[in-house]
């Protein structure tokens, strides 16, 4: 018996050792793309229960690891889209966040971008900046910060997204677009402390 | 001639799909002039990978971030109910 099946057949007598081995690295990929403890909790309960149920179609091919972030990955997917069919269509035109004060009536720069680069080390703090996403995105009508977050941090294609959250294509685009310029100009207000262009 | 305000559209659509050749030659000509659509454009796109680089090293990597030994013992006791249903 190799290490691999013997842990997994270690998990089925004594399940406790499975949330031991992988309960703290499943948390946290949950954390980072739903960003809710409690829900990133449920996630990884959800995860352990479905990979008992499923214990027969383990290839041992996969690492256990890789195994359960899989289950849990799709976890993480349904949850994105059972919280977007609770939500009203309208949020996807929402312009609750002013993007247009960016703009000039002629669709010129009103508030320019600003030169990051003046602070370069800025750009290094990890847990800051993972800390102000997390931020900014929950100022985000639930579509378009659903959008980003299955796009961006999970990979998806607009295609499965479009699946995912129900819309159009055309809508994705708008969406993933609101959110970029939304999570920029937070960025810059809250990450940079840079609110004006200085020239 | 596409003003900033369609450019920064564009910019964000170019992330998802391939533009049409009009679009492409006239976001190339825009973003050689305009010195803020050219910045976005970056900031743009080191947000999106910054995005999904810190999220997945943060998982190897932030060990202070675990599970409540609460939260453990309730999914340990879950597992161990569906198991005796299951047995």
């Amino acid at each position: 018996m190799n290490k691999q099946q013997s842990i997994l057949n270690n998990s089925v007598e004594n399940p406790e050792k499975w949330v031991d081995l992988y309960g703290d690295y499943l948390y946290r990929y949950a954390l980072y793309r739903v960003y809710e403890a409690t829900v990133a909790e449920d996630l990884v309960q959800e995860t352990f229960l479905a990979a008992l149920r499923s214990l027969k179609n383990f290839q041992y091919r996969s690492s256990i690891k890789t195994w359960l972030t899989g289950i849990l990955k799709h976890k993480i997917i349904d949850h994105f889209r059972k919280k977007a069919k609770e939500q009203p269509m309208d949020d996807i035109e929402s312009n609750i966040n002013n993007l247009d004060n960016l703009f000039t009536k002629n669709g010129q720069w009103k508030i320019k971008p600003a030169d990051w680069n003046a602070n370069p080390q800025k750009r290094y703090d990890q847990k800051e900046f993972i800390k102000i996403l997390q931020k900014c995105l929950s100022e985000l009508p639930v579509r378009q910060a659903s959008a980003f977050i299955l796009r961006e941090i999970v990979g998806e294609n607009t295609k499965e997204i479009c699946k995912i959250l129900d819309i159009s294509t055309t809508n994705s685009w708008v969406l993933l677009h609101r959110a970029r310029m939304y999570l920029r100009r937070c960025l810059e207000i809250n990450w940079f402390n840079n609110s004006y262009e200085r020239e | 001639m596409f003003n900033c305000k369609k450019m920064t559209y564009l910019v964000s659509e170019s992330l998802d799909r391939k533009l049409s050749l009009h679009q492409r030659m006239g976001m190339r000509i825009h973003l050689m002039m305009c010195k803020f659509c050219s910045r976005y454009q970056e900031q743009l796109l080191f947000l999106c990978k910054t995005a999904r680089l810190y999220s997945e090293s943060i998982e190897n990597s932030d060990l202070s971030i675990q599970l409540s030994s609460e939260v453990g013992k309730r999914i340990k006791e879950s597992m161990v109910r569906f198991l005796e249903k299951h047995k």
